[in-house]
């Protein structure tokens, strides 16, 4: 089986130090004000001091290198693409223009437009990190080991050992645009409102719609062009054309 | 009498092929870098395959501005060599007599098709209406070609410039660059193929496809295909 990397995550390990959002900014030199991971707190209710009947929640978060990432369909050029080999969702920098038809389509705004590189930008899971050996930075900083990172079709790997450990109660986040995220949390992380719906730029659908429609207009200029070969060589030309003939 | 006119400056040849070899290529690496099931018009083997051959989308990218670029700047100093020339181009393919020109295009489309026949089937006769300088069909693609060449141009520079100068502000304007560079190009080369067949495979415009090289026509060739156009230069010269 092809790997999957993957983030499981135990919530009720976070308790929203922002360790992991700072170290992916170091790490990969994020401009400021713009963040490729997050914490989002979760208050199921309101809580009455002294009689505190549920605890704050916390959702770590990031890109979730999603099974169906509709990301990838918005992309016209291939620029962003599911990798093959690892699972992960890619971005080639070098052919992406900044379009920005993936921002909308992510349902959990975990992309945005970098802001000195002007292209598309996200959690890439640290490459360089990963190929010195080491973690992603967000997972290597926790102090509680809440983020769990690796192969989870890899029975050994430690993202792999919780993931089957905790198969029954793993739960995704629940977007409105279903994209089977690659980010499992253990137990329940309680239900902020970040699952969103996967937005398609009008002109992206624009451009899908029309491919159709082009290729049938150059399809029929094609028939046209072979119709006038056909009675070219059947029929030849006319006749009174060989007054032309400049020879 | 002269027994040829002429037709074509030396720069208006220059930019025709120029441009038709620029296109070639723009359209060969520009198809490459669509890569979306949803769009992609041979499948994604052929954009596969280009990226392949220059070593990545990235390369293939940069090979496809760099054309695009060199074409502009082409377009430009065609500009400024003849301007004149240009402007000529512009006032003998734009304007359209309703009658006479959507008629020559009817009876001309299916004269290619089904042959003079069929419009004498219908009661029709088979003669062109004459024509001036271009007739509609060349008038038709050339018109394409010049408000196509704008759209594609336009989008193409903003996408140029996206990853160089814009900001976040400008997703929404660089996103519409796609799609209507797209949309152009589809159209434009729906008309690309009918002008390829009719000037260098259809024997009837045979004179008219070595005049792109030699810049003359033969009076025949003229008075025959340009008949209002041969009459001018007959009563004002050349």
């Amino acid at each position: 089986m092809a790997q999957q990397l993957a983030m499981v995550i135990d919530a009720a390990k976070c308790i929203d130090c922002k360790g992991c959002v700072a170290a992916c900014k170091v790490a990969n030199d994020v401009p400021t004000g713009q963040w490729r991971n997050w914490i989002k707190p979760t208050v199921e209710e309101v809580p009455i001091p002294g009689l505190l009947k549920s605890k704050p929640k916390f959702q770590p978060g990031a890109c979730m290198h999603c099974e169906n990432p509709t990301c990838v369909d918005a992309c016209p050029t291939g620029a962003t693409y599911k990798d093959k080999e690892t699972g992960e969702v890619v971005i080639n920098n070098a052919l992406c223009i900044g379009c920005g038809n993936c921002i909308p389509s992510c349902p959990y705004d975990a992309r945005f437009r970098n802001e000195v590189t002007r292209k598309a930008d996200k959690c890439n899971y640290c490459p360089e990190r990963r190929a010195a050996g080491l973690p992603p930075a967000c997972v290597d900083t926790c102090p509680t080991k809440a983020r769990v990172f690796g192969d989870i079709n890899d029975p050994e790997s430690a993202a792999g050992i919780l993931y089957r450990k905790n198969k029954d109660r793993l739960t995704r986040i629940s977007a409105r645009t279903d994209t089977k995220p690659n980010m499992f949390y253990v137990g329940d992380p309680g239900h902020g409102d970040w699952g969103g719906e996967a937005v398609v730029p009008a002109s992206m659908v624009a451009m899908k719609q029309s491919a159709p429609l082009i290729k049938g207009i150059v399809g029929l200029s094609g028939l046209g062009v072979l119709a006038m070969l056909g009675r070219q060589l059947l029929v030849g030309s006319d006749a009174e054309h060989k007054e032309d003939s400049d020879a | 009498m002269p027994k040829v006119h002429k037709r074509h400056d030396p720069s208006d040849i220059f930019i025709h092929w120029f441009n038709a070899a620029c296109w070639f290529l723009l359209l060969l690496t520009g198809i490459g870098l669509i890569r979306n099931p949803a769009i992609d018009p041979f499948g994604s083997g052929y954009p596969e395959a280009m990226r392949a051959m220059v070593g990545g989308g990235g390369n293939l990218l940069l090979i496809h501005e760099f054309i695009g670029l060199a074409w502009l700047v082409g377009f430009l100093l065609y500009l400024v060599v003849n301007f004149k020339g240009a402007l000529f181009f512009l006032s003998e393919v734009f304007p359209v007599s309703m009658g006479r020109d959507m008629t020559w295009m009817m009876k001309k489309i299916v004269l290619m098709t089904l042959g003079p026949k069929a419009l004498k089937m219908v009661g029709l006769d088979p003669e062109l209406p004459d024509q001036g300088y271009y007739n509609m069909g060349q008038k038709a693609f050339a018109q394409a070609s010049v408000v196509g060449g704008v759209v594609i141009a336009v989008t193409g520079v903003i996408m140029f410039l996206s990853d160089r100068s814009f900001g976040a502000e400008a997703t929404g304007m660089i996103s519409w660059s796609i799609a209507l560079h797209f949309i152009a190009v589809g159209l434009v080369f729906a008309g690309l193929l009918v002008h390829i067949y009719m000037a260098a495979i259809s024997p009837e415009e045979r004179p008219g496809f070595k005049s792109m090289f030699t810049g003359v026509v033969p009076d025949g060739y003229a008075k025959h295909h340009h008949r209002l156009w041969w009459e001018k230069i007959k009563t004002e010269g050349e």
